[in-house]
Parts: structure tokens; sequence; C-alpha cells
């Protein structure tokens, strides 16, 4: 029994990818399925603050890669979910401690006991990226509708495609569609057709998610969240349920009262 | 409103100006291909090509060629003789 082995990626740093990581995870472990999370940015590691975790590290990705303690030691249990786990990345380590040989042979023991495992990759293109690609069969890229974002997007793309990684799926984080139609910003359409990779849903620029990272409560437990709703939309697709994207979000007066109300 | 007077006035929308640059960003970032890679589109096309004509596979050159808003892929092939029965089939 093999499991799903996802990267998230995007080039540009700042963009969502751990925070992309921590929903949707969290969202699949809430259907049942047995996740683990990876953090791939050594030296730089944020999926166990993210997660709330960081409390509780005592090995991390580098030391299993050495052989300094078992797999099972440097996994944490996420605080809700018994079926989530997340293993840190080591924080005053360098990228090259680890190379993409032993990075794909993790993946493929994890994914012998897990149905997921979700790989956050470093911002760049470097050693880190190609550790965190090294293993995935699948690709996330997460863009943002900045013209930064997108360009980095696209040669992250090229890279996943020259490195024989075709499974690639698009996010895009932080769209505002007020500015959308205000022509301030590009729309789903426009990005989607630059990138020309299938996409896997559009996340609204919400405050809501600031809110949960500094709880460390991944967004996706709130139930009323916009964002997070779209996250749950994500990881249903990615799990091969048939949802319709709604490129349109409409704005209800129910939601003008709610803005109102909680700002 | 002084947005909507500028517009009045002709200004695109930032949007449409993003992704106009982005097509053309994007376009002289992919660009960039490999040597091996146009080695072997250029066999291809040899290979391709000589299933109906006798060429010269010394002269032929591929280039991809940059406009403003347009990529080209630019060969040129002498050719040597046409094969009078397509070898198609």
């Amino acid at each position: 029994m093999a499991g799903k082995m996802i990267v998230v990626t995007s080039g540009k740093g700042g963009v969502g990818k751990t925070t992309t990581v921590a929903n949707i995870g969290t969202v699949l472990a809430k259907k049942k399925y047995s996740v683990v999370m990876l953090d791939a940015d050594i030296g730089l590691r944020n999926l166990d603050v993210v997660m709330g975790l960081e409390n509780r590290i005592v090995y991390n990705l580098v030391d299993i890669i050495e052989g300094k303690c078992r797999k099972q030691q440097a996994m944490l249990r996420d605080r809700k979910l018994h079926n989530l786990y997340i293993i840190p990345a080591a924080q005053t380590r360098e990228k090259s401690a680890v190379n993409p040989e032993q990075m794909k042979n993790l993946c493929q023991e994890l994914a012998d006991e897990f149905d997921y495992v979700l790989i956050d990759c470093p911002a760049g293109i470097e050693q880190g990226f190609k550790n965190a690609v090294a293993g995935a069969q699948t690709a996330i890229v997460v863009t943002t509708p900045e013209v930064s974002a997108i360009r980095d997007a696209d040669r992250v793309i090229g890279l996943l495609e020259a490195g024989e990684l075709r499974d690639i799926h698009l996010i895009i984080n932080r769209m505002n569609h007020r500015m959308v139609k205000k022509g301030d910003m590009m729309s789903t359409e426009d990005i989607i057709s630059l990138l020309a990779v299938p996409l896997l849903g559009v996340i609204p620029e919400s405050d809501e998610v600031v809110i949960s990272t500094n709880r460390g409560t991944p967004l996706v437990h709130d139930r009323g969240s916009k964002a997070g709703a779209a996250f749950h939309q994500i990881a249903a697709r990615l799990n091969g349920e048939e949802i319709a994207l709604d490129l349109e979000q409409k704005v209800t007066i129910m939601d003008r009262v709610k803005r109102f109300i909680w700002s | 409103m002084l947005k909507a007077i500028r517009r009045f006035f002709g200004e695109k929308a930032s949007s449409q100006v993003a992704r106009q640059r982005m097509q053309v960003v994007l376009m002289h970032d992919r660009m960039d291909i490999a040597p091996d890679i146009m080695e072997a589109l250029k066999n291809d096309i040899i290979t391709v090509l000589s299933r109906y004509m006798e060429i010269d596979r010394r002269t032929i050159h591929v280039d991809l060629e940059q406009g403003k808003n347009y990529t080209a892929l630019i060969s040129n092939v002498q050719i040597k003789r046409v094969y009078r029965h397509s070898m198609s089939t």
C-alpha cells in the first residue's frame, strides 16, 4: 500500500507554501487519511510553528537521515488529530546536510506507512528545492496574483518538467476579488492562461490566515472561514473528489454584515 | 475618481498591463532551452524531413527567434532532391 507523495513549492518565498501544507494536511487527516507533513526547509523551519508544535521538537529530519534517531522518534503528532504527523526540519544545519537520494528513500519509506506524504519545499531553486522534489510524484505550485510570484512559479514549473515531474497543479493564493473587479489585479483566468497548469483552487486573501498562524491552529479547523473553505475544496480535489471550481466568489450581504461585525 | 478620469483618457487597467508584461517575460524565460534538447529537436526535424526529401544534414540550422510578441522557430535546410513518391506510408 503506497501513499501519495506530494511536494508544495513556489520558487518565490512568502506566497503561502507552509500554510498550504498545514491546511491541506489537516483536511486530509480530518477525512481519516493518515498524513505526514515533512518540512524540507532546513535552516528556516516554520511548519512546526504554523502547526503549534514548536515546543515538542526533539529530533528532526536531518537526525533521521543521519541515523541519529528512528523515524518515529522525530515525528510529532498533531494536537487535535491523532492520524496527522509532522517531521520538523533541522534549524541549525545547512541544506547540503541532505541529498536528493536520501530524501527519495525517506519519502518512499514514509509512503509505505502513510496515505499522504506532504513535503514543504523551501523557497528558491537550489539544493533545498532539489532535495524536496526528489521524492515527489505530484507537485503543487503555489503562486499569488503578482508578477514576481507568477514569474517564479513559471520557472519552477519548467524545472519540474525538466526533472520528469509532470503531475503539476496550481494554487493561487491571496486572490482579492474586489481588486480583480476594479481591474487592478490579474484574474484567475489570466494566471491560468499564463502558466498553463491545471488549477487546484483559489484562496481568497484573508486576515484569518494571519490570525490562525498566530495561534498555531490551521485555518481549516475554523468552520466559518472563507479561506478555510477554499482549502477544504482544494484538499478534496487533491483526493480525487469532483468539486466544481467557483471562480467568481460572490460577496453576499451576510458576508458584508459579518465583515462589519468582525472588523 | 482620479483613476476613473485616467481610465477615461485611455490608461490601461494595471491588471491588463501586468498580463501583457508577463506574456513577454515568460516567453523570454522559457526560451532558455538546454543545448541537448535543441540538438534532439534538430535531429527529429532531420528525421521527419528525410522521409520526404533528401537534405543536406550539415547545413541544417535550428534557432529560436524572439520577437516582441512571439517566439518563432527558424530552421534553414538545404534540399538536395525531393522524392517523387513520398514514403509517408
